[in-house]
């Protein structure tokens, strides 16, 4: 009780402070007001997880009693595009395990024949990577890590690195598309960046990154390498493995891959049939999983309710709206274009160095707090940059970089590394310890960020 | 009606240092699914049923997969099976248990097991000792008796 109430009170005392250098630094009082709010909630996810919502809510609350905005705006800015969306994708996502898309993918990765230790890393990783660029993290992260524990429980070893190397790739991945994390729809909406952008930009980005965290997973886990090595030698082939499980070819099945190819079929191709059709950019690619999961619930209409009730989780998603509409706040009453003022002169209108700084400020940043969280505080300031005649494209990616590669520094950086982390720890009882993960964490995120940097600093404004 | 007037007074229980294979063997021979386990003073520790040790068995995530067929049996849990008789009651027992006490009214019984989807409830007296258990059919022996 006593640490909750000291917890508290810093968490009160940090934003309160906050808001009174602020004000003291220039800000008017609603300017300060709503960094205050917003730091209160912040840190709420920092100190209470569990309670994120109820000081959310409450924060929201007091912005609206205090006229630090009003309720058209508060809703304006609350991106409800960006929830639609995700509740489009998470009905899908629903459907999907429902037909037996992932436990297809499961029993895929189980079939593997002729396995040795570094096809198994190699094959994760890169599967990892790629699942959660055509779905999300977390989703792709309780699969691979399913496959990864019957694997390794078929060759009695360690899980843990093949577990970490999974999460290591997937929030690598997450990075390749707008649909590997809800930061790359919210960073495509603010932004315009199309889903062909990310593929020219961010995908190969992506790919090399993931090729370089492979080498260096590979040097580092060699021991675990080499024991799985040894026990695939000993046990030979995997055969109960191999047939161990099915899903049945059944009819629900093959209708999910059929929306579910169109879905992404769609989505890859939404800015050039906004052209065609005369849409404002991004209406196909916000409408495209609402449009799948509403022929999904129409088809299944007995379990449309359960679709939306279960498979939707509008915990998270109602403290995203609340997010968005505080941070949004912040650029309602123009604080954010002081930040961006401010942050301009520092680092002498210089795009290259501010990208570098956004993208390692992004970084260390996520290694901390949830990346939407992150991601949300810098929108409305990377869009105060615009009115002073910055580029902001090169300022979205290192956003979006940084704020997934640095996911990997520590295990509580990403919510796929909770997730992964929470059922090694259920189902066999081993807890990763916080430097366990920081020596492999921390050389992935720097060596994967200072690739960013060399790709924005370098190759970027040549392209 | 109140429960006291219906429910078990011969309380069979498990202790928490039980072995699980005990345990299992006496749900067997009683064929019923679970009992409460009791300390030396008769206060309630928990519940142990057969669905504890099948999810003890069972990976948690076999939900969040979706769909599908085991073709065979997984090493994973033939090697949980095996360590099964190291395992004792106080490790796979259920330590959030819903219960009742003597004067409760028979349909808040009813109510309660269907939507709390219990089987059976300790009935405990003032002291939290367990007096009694009521399960599904001595409630509907009462509720048919009661309303004919």
């Amino acid at each position: 009780m006593k640490k909750i109430a000291l917890k508290l009170f810093f968490q009160l005392a940090i934003s309160l402070s906050i808001g009174i250098l602020g004000y003291k630094w220039g800000l008017n009082f609603s300017q300060a007001l709503s960094l205050s709010v917003f730091i209160l909630s912040i840190l709420g996810t920092l100190f209470f997880w569990d309670f994120r919502l109820s000081f959310a809510f409450l924060g929201t609350s007091l912005l609206l009693l205090t006229h630090t905005i009003d309720l058209e705006n508060l809703i304006k800015f609350s991106s409800l595009e960006v929830i639609l969306f995700l509740v489009g994708m998470m009905v899908l996502i629903g459907f999907l395990k429902e037909g037996g898309f992932f436990a297809w993918l499961v029993s895929i990765i189980l079939r593997m024949r002729k396995l040795t230790a570094t096809k198994f890393l190699i094959s994760i990783s890169i599967i990892s990577a790629l699942l959660a660029c055509a779905v999300d993290e977390v989703t792709s992260i309780i699969f691979m890590v399913v496959a990864i524990l019957e694997i390794c429980d078929y060759f009695e070893v360690n899980p843990s690195p093949f577990v970490i190397s999974s999460v290591l790739a997937t929030n690598i991945g997450s990075s390749g598309t707008v649909l590997g994390n809800p930061i790359g729809i919210l960073i495509a909406t603010k932004s315009g960046l199309t889903f062909e952008d990310f593929i020219f930009k961010a995908f190969p980005l992506m790919l090399v990154s993931l090729a370089v965290t492979i080498l260096i997973i590979r040097f580092w886990y060699h021991k675990p390498l080499e024991e799985l090595d040894k026990k695939i030698k000993e046990l030979g082939a995997n055969e109960i493995l191999v047939r161990l499980i099915s899903v049945p070819p059944e009819k629900i099945l093959k209708v999910a891959l059929g929306i579910f190819g169109l879905t992404l079929c769609f989505i890859s191709l939404h800015h050039r049939l906004e052209i065609i059709l005369g849409l404002a950019p991004n209406t196909i690619l916000l409408l495209v999983p609402l449009i799948s999961s509403g022929l999904v619930m129409f088809w299944r209409w007995k379990k449309a309710r359960a679709y939306i009730e279960k498979d939707v989780e509008w915990w998270t998603l109602l403290f995203f709206l609340m997010l968005f509409a505080q941070s949004g706040t912040l650029k309602y009453t123009g604080a954010t274009d002081v930040f961006a003022r401010r942050i301009s002169a520092l680092v002498g209108h210089n795009l290259i160095f501010l990208t570098g700084c956004l993208l390692w400020l992004s970084c260390f940043g996520s290694s901390i707090l949830d990346n939407v969280v992150l991601v949300a505080a810098f929108i409305p300031v990377v869009q105060g940059f615009a009115s002073l005649g910055f580029s902001l494209r090169p300022l979205w990616w290192a956003l979006l970089f940084g704020a997934c590669y640095g996911g990997n520094i520590t295990l509580v950086g990403s919510t796929a590394n909770i997730v992964a982390l929470g059922l090694l720890e259920k189902e066999k009882e081993i807890r990763i310890k916080f430097l366990q993960w920081l020596g492999i964490g921390l050389i992935v995120g720097i060596v994967t960020t200072a690739l960013a940097w060399y790709y924005l600093a370098i190759i970027y404004p040549k392209m | 009606m109140k429960i006291k007037e219906i429910m078990c007074r011969e309380v069979k229980s498990l202790s928490p240092e039980m072995s699980v294979k005990e345990a299992w063997e006496l749900l067997s021979q009683m064929e019923i699914s679970g009992l409460p386990v009791i300390d030396k003073e008769g206060k309630l520790l928990g519940m142990f049923t057969e669905k504890d040790i099948l999810k003890k068995i069972f990976p948690g995530y076999l939900d969040k997969v979706g769909r599908f067929v085991y073709e065979e049996n997984p090493k994973g849990i033939k090697k949980k099976v095996s360590e099964f008789e190291k395992l004792k009651v106080k490790e796979l027992m259920r330590l959030e248990v819903i219960t009742v006490d003597e004067d409760t009214a028979l349909c808040e019984v009813a109510r309660i097991m269907l939507t709390q989807k219990v089987r059976r409830i300790p009935v405990l007296n003032k002291e939290k000792k367990v007096v009694g258990i009521i399960a599904r059919q001595d409630v509907l022996r009462g509720l048919l008796g009661d309303f004919r």
